[in-house]
């Protein structure tokens, strides 16, 4: 098995391979990034606040471009709180004004008050700019490796550490 | 001669990535110099694009999204392309090719492709196919010769390589390599019947060793009932290895 490491170069095109798989994956990712405009096209729901919509671990396609029309009320947007690195999948309630300037109220299906208590102090309101995306597909469950890996940081190594032991034990 | 390495008889990947080795070194072994030029460009064109990845990473983690999608973009797109290119290169202009170098005095250029294929029959062995095209460096003519063997001809049943059949196939197969190795040119022809390699045939071929017979012996197991030139230390030998 290490007999293909004893010639160098055939050690960098091993190398090289497994360095391009975590490339790939990653410029694709920034490419999906580029063309829906969103810094994360694609989120996990973490909690039950949008449920029966959206379940613990739903996984979310988020799209962020104004094409043809300007964001509304009903639509299920996702937001981060100044601040805060968590993401937040509510629905937009009430708007106020027109155009980037617009004044959003969200307000989670499964909770009792709006979002207000939520946003950072001394912000009443979201803007178009604290606006990540809006959901417009989903897939249930399938998300919740993720959870399972945020939860489980150690579970990270262990795949990667997987996946590289695979490619270098196979030569293709 | 015989490797020591055991691989699965049943991984079709692995025999020819062992054969490839073995070819390589023996080129190598007759004074033939290797041209790395095929291999030195793909690894430019991944590596070039892996490093354009760990760059867009960079700038987007130390400066965030926003401020930096347009480079993202012109990144995304370039390594769109340097991958395409990779494939490219790989798929159409490597086709499969494992060595190319040329002889000491320059004046042939000699270029291998391999590939492997299922055997043509349920319970045959794999066949390992070649693509030889020796060139004429002045005269630029060029001559093309295919080999396939089943991978079983160089293979004991246990997994184990063994490199003078092996050779011998190329010595006989390609006439640069008889002439660079003149040993193997004449040994007698392995078989192309199917059966792989018989004892006798073996042993009545010069230049075998003994620990090559023993290392063909214990693959063949079964078949060493009639006594070949070998002494009884070869069969007892084959026994050792069965266990």
């Amino acid at each position: 098995m290490l007999s293909g490491l004893a010639n160098p170069r055939q050690a960098a095109v091993q190398l090289m391979n497994f360095g391009l798989i975590l490339s790939t994956a990653f410029m694709m990712w920034k490419g999906l990034s580029v063309i829906t405009d969103s810094p994360s096209p694609i989120v996990v729901v973490l909690s039950g606040s949008m449920e029966p919509a959206f379940q613990r671990g739903d996984l979310l396609f988020l799209w962020n471009r104004n094409v043809v029309a300007e964001t509304s009320v009903g639509e299920v947007v996702v937001y981060n709180v100044k601040g805060k690195d968590i993401p937040i999948v509510h629905r937009i309630v009430r708007k106020f004004g027109k155009g980037p300037e617009a004044k959003l109220l969200t307000k989670g299906d499964n909770n009792v008050s709006d979002d207000t208590e939520l946003y950072a102090s001394g912000q009443d309101y979201l803007v178009r700019k604290d606006i990540i995306g809006s959901v417009f597909a989903y897939i249930p469950f399938v998300g919740y490796v993720t959870i399972l890996l945020s939860e489980h940081p150690w579970l990270k190594t262990v795949m990667l550490g997987l996946m590289g032991l695979v490619v270098v034990l196979q030569r293709e | 001669m015989a490797s020591t390495e055991k691989i699965t008889v049943y991984n079709v990947a692995d025999l020819r990535a062992t054969t490839d080795d073995a070819l390589l070194n023996y080129l190598t072994s007759l004074g033939l110099i290797q041209s790395h030029t095929l291999l030195d460009t793909r690894l430019a064109l991944g590596f070039s694009a892996f490093l354009l990845s760990a760059a867009c990473f960079a700038w987007d983690y130390k400066l965030g999204f926003e401020a930096t999608k347009q480079y993202t973009l012109v990144a995304v797109i370039l390594y769109t392309l340097l991958n395409g290119a990779l494939t490219y290169w790989i798929m159409f202009v490597e086709k499969g090719t494992i060595y190319v170098g040329k002889t000491k005095d320059g004046k042939t250029s000699l270029r291998v492709a391999s590939d492997s294929k299922k055997p043509r029959s349920k319970g045959e062995a794999p066949v390992y196919k070649l693509t030889i095209t020796v060139e004429d460096v002045k005269t630029k003519k060029t001559e093309k010769i295919d080999i396939e063997r089943k991978f079983s001809e160089w293979f004991d049943a246990s997994g184990r390589f063994v490199a003078a059949p092996f050779q011998t196939v190329l010595a006989q197969g390609v006439p640069l390599v008889g002439k660079l190795d003149p040993k193997r040119a004449v040994a007698a022809a392995p078989a192309t019947g199917g059966q792989g390699l018989t004892k006798e045939q073996v042993a009545a071929t010069p230049g075998y060793t003994q620990e090559i017979l023993d290392a063909i012996a214990s693959g063949l197991g079964e078949n060493s009932s009639s006594a070949a030139t070998g002494s009884s230390a070869n069969q007892s030998g084959g026994k050792k290895r069965r266990t």
